[in-house]
């Protein structure tokens, strides 16, 4: 047996690595998709104030710090059973637009956009943002700076702090905002939108205008008909911060909804021996393997899935580029993994436009920001849609708010199964018998899974000397039979 | 004499073992250079956009951050400009999400903002032992070389 090996992999946030396993013919016959595992967190979190968590679980990931920041301060109101005022939940939802604005921008240039701007065969030296800029025009550079500036700046005014967000307690926020700061974030709001408005427009012009690309998003390998989740409002709509997370079939049938509470009673974790990191998967449909299909209950949890979870955006401009989505694509749901990228574009102006909502509320810059909690602390969960999926904090506490027991399901670890699906099915796609296995091609079985925008450990790693991309294929025997190598 | 605006960054996630050293020393620094105007000091999580944006409007950088090469042994305290790092694809001064520090800079300049020049950022690391169990703690060989990165940031500084 042939064994390839993409360790670790480029442009992603940690230490992942693929192993290729190929057959005597050549072709492939499993792939195994390694994630490490940060150890210890639940055993670090107990015996300290609960309180202290949302502070604590956004030291977790340097990606989406306001994500657990936000979960958290939800998690420790349920905790303490405290409904937070109005104003505190829209300056929250305020805050994690701008942050989702900035979040979505990045992985679209920096992320995405080489894959797509540039092209997958593009050289490795070229297939990073300064390529980008230097294809679409320097001036977008410019935007994507500006974007990102705007995002830290409502971040800190709300949350205290640029990137890791300290403000939100149990039962609401320390803090609120004056008049001129409300002036301030809606005007930047406003810029979000139009910057949301174009950036839609150069993926229209460039990827979908491209015939190469769209067949490549359309087409067979890079597609899993699994279950869709994602958190809607009242009206079905996609939202980030607060609600019910929808389940929806491949078929498009939804089969339920979920509050924080029942989230135990649908999501369970599969073990298996290769990895140390669990497959969340559905509990109610059950775990039937790495496979498709209604009956199997793998699910993926981004922003393709949460467009698929909802019935509609709640915003004017979301709403008519969500429909558009649709019909291009051939209608709901779509099961394409590329397409994530598209619908991460119309997230980013739902974001933008759901910014300015809330910056236009007259009581935004009410100073009822916060509820006293007065009862008896014990257990709580808080949802938030990351970036990267439904995140999910669990916090027992004894009756002095101590925490005694902790759980988190993050956003990546929610598409592990669907990610190591879509490796293998791109990898048996892309490598076969007489195959020369080389760059572009290992890159192609890398965008299966970047269209997921998967994080490891963010921001816990240390600096590393180097860090190349090593692809060894072994021979029958198991000795090395061909190296290559990139960044090295 | 020490050059105005030096930016010293503790660089890593504090609640992750030796990650966190780098603030460990900084925060050290910043005891002992306390009210000194020249010196200004950050505590970060951050790495390619994101970092380069925290550099702007300042000449001289030091980053001071946990090292995981596997070519020292654990606390051996090595330092070198940003333009001598190879190619870095991962880690906090290149936050493999996002971009490298390097590619992030040249991305900064050419949109006119204020920014050190690579030669001018200069990394101080000590190698880990352990990045992947949360905890306070440093572990024995890693804590025992603060004093010596330390004092290696003072020469630094003092010479500029």
């Amino acid at each position: 047996m042939q064994r390839i090996t993409i360790d670790p992999i480029t442009r992603l946030e940690g230490h992942g690595k693929i192993e290729i396993f190929l057959n005597e013919d050549g072709d492939v016959a499993n792939t195994y998709f390694q994630i490490p595992e940060l150890r210890g967190f639940e055993r670090f979190c107990v015996g300290r104030p609960v309180e202290e968590l949302p502070l604590l679980t956004n030291r977790i990931c340097g990606v989406c710090p306001e994500a657990h920041h936000l979960a958290g301060a939800k998690a420790a109101d349920a905790v303490y059973h405290v409904d937070p005022p109005r104003t505190a939940k829209m300056l929250r939802e305020l805050l994690y637009s701008a942050f989702y604005c900035t979040d979505h921008t990045t992985h679209f240039y920096a992320l995405a956009g080489p894959d797509f701007i540039m092209g997958p065969d593009a050289p490795v030296a070229e297939r990073n943002i300064l390529g980008v800029i230097h294809k679409v025009g320097l001036e977008i550079g410019g935007k994507v700076i500006q974007m990102r500036k705007y995002g830290h700046s409502v971040v800190e005014m709300i949350g205290g702090r640029k990137v890791h967000p300290c403000t939100s307690i149990p039962g609401g926020l320390t803090k609120g905002i004056t008049e001129d700061q409300r002036k301030e974030i809606e005007t930047m709001g406003r810029w979000a939108v139009e910057f949301a408005q174009f950036s839609l427009k150069i993926f229209g012009d460039i990827v979908l205008g491209n015939k190469a690309y769209l067949d490549l998003i359309l087409g067979d390998i890079y597609t899993h008909k699994t279950y869709s989740i994602g958190t809607v409002d009242e009206n079905n709509h996609v939202n980030f911060y607060d609600g019910l997370v929808s389940v929806v079939a491949p078929d498009g049938e939804r089969i339920g909804k979920y509050g924080p509470n029942e989230y135990q009673e649908w999501i369970a974790e599969r073990a298996e021996p290769w990895t140390y990191l669990k497959f969340p998967y559905l509990k109610k449909v059950g775990w039937k393997g790495f496979v498709d299909g209604k009956d199997s209950g793998v699910y993926t949890a981004t922003p393709l899935s949460r467009l698929n979870a909802a019935d509609g955006m709640a915003t004017p401009l979301a709403q008519e580029e969500y429909d558009k989505f649709y019909s291009t694509l051939g209608g709901k749901p779509v099961h394409q993994r590329l397409a994530t990228h598209w619908a991460r574009l119309i997230e980013l102006l739902y974001a933008a436009e759901r910014w300015v909502e809330l910056a236009t509320d007259p009581e935004i810059t009410s100073t009822n920001f916060h509820t006293i909690p007065t009862e008896k602390p014990t257990e709580g969960v808080g949802i938030v849609e990351a970036p990267r999926g439904t995140l999910t904090h669990h916090y027992w506490t004894d009756d002095r708010g101590v925490v005694t027991k902790v759980n988190l399901i993050v956003g990546t670890t929610n598409n592990y199964a669907p990610m190591s699906m879509s490796i293998k099915k791109a990898a048996q796609s892309l490598i076969k018998k007489g195959t020369v296995v080389n760059e572009g091609l290992l890159n192609m079985v890398e965008m299966a899974f970047r269209a997921y925008d998967p994080c490891f450990g963010c921001a816990t790693h240390s600096l590393p000397g180097q860090m190349p991309l090593q692809v060894t294929i072994y021979d029958a025997k198991g000795n090395p039979q061909e190296v290559l190598k990139q960044f090295c | 004499m020490t050059e105005k605006g030096t930016l010293i960054i503790g660089l890593g996630n504090p609640i992750l073992g030796d990650d966190g050293v780098g603030w460990v020393i900084a925060q050290n620094l910043k005891t002992q250079f306390d009210g000194d105007s020249n010196l200004e000091f950050e505590f970060l999580s951050l790495g390619g956009l994101s970092l380069m944006e925290r550099l702007t409007g300042y000449q001289k950088v030091i980053l001071i951050d946990a090292l995981s090469s596997g070519k020292h042994p654990k606390g051996k305290v090595v330092s070198f400009p940003l333009n001598d790092v190879p190619d870095l694809t991962s880690g906090h001064t290149s936050s493999a999400h996002d971009t490298s520090l390097r590619n992030a800079l040249i991305l900064g300049r050419s949109m006119g903002i204020d920014l050190p020049k690579d030669e001018d950022v200069l990394i101080v690391a000590i190698e880990a032992e352990n990045v992947y169990d949360f905890s306070e703690e440093l572990s024995p060989m890693v804590a025992a070389a603060v004093p010596e990165a330390v004092n290696l940031v003072i020469d630094i500084i003092s010479m500029k």
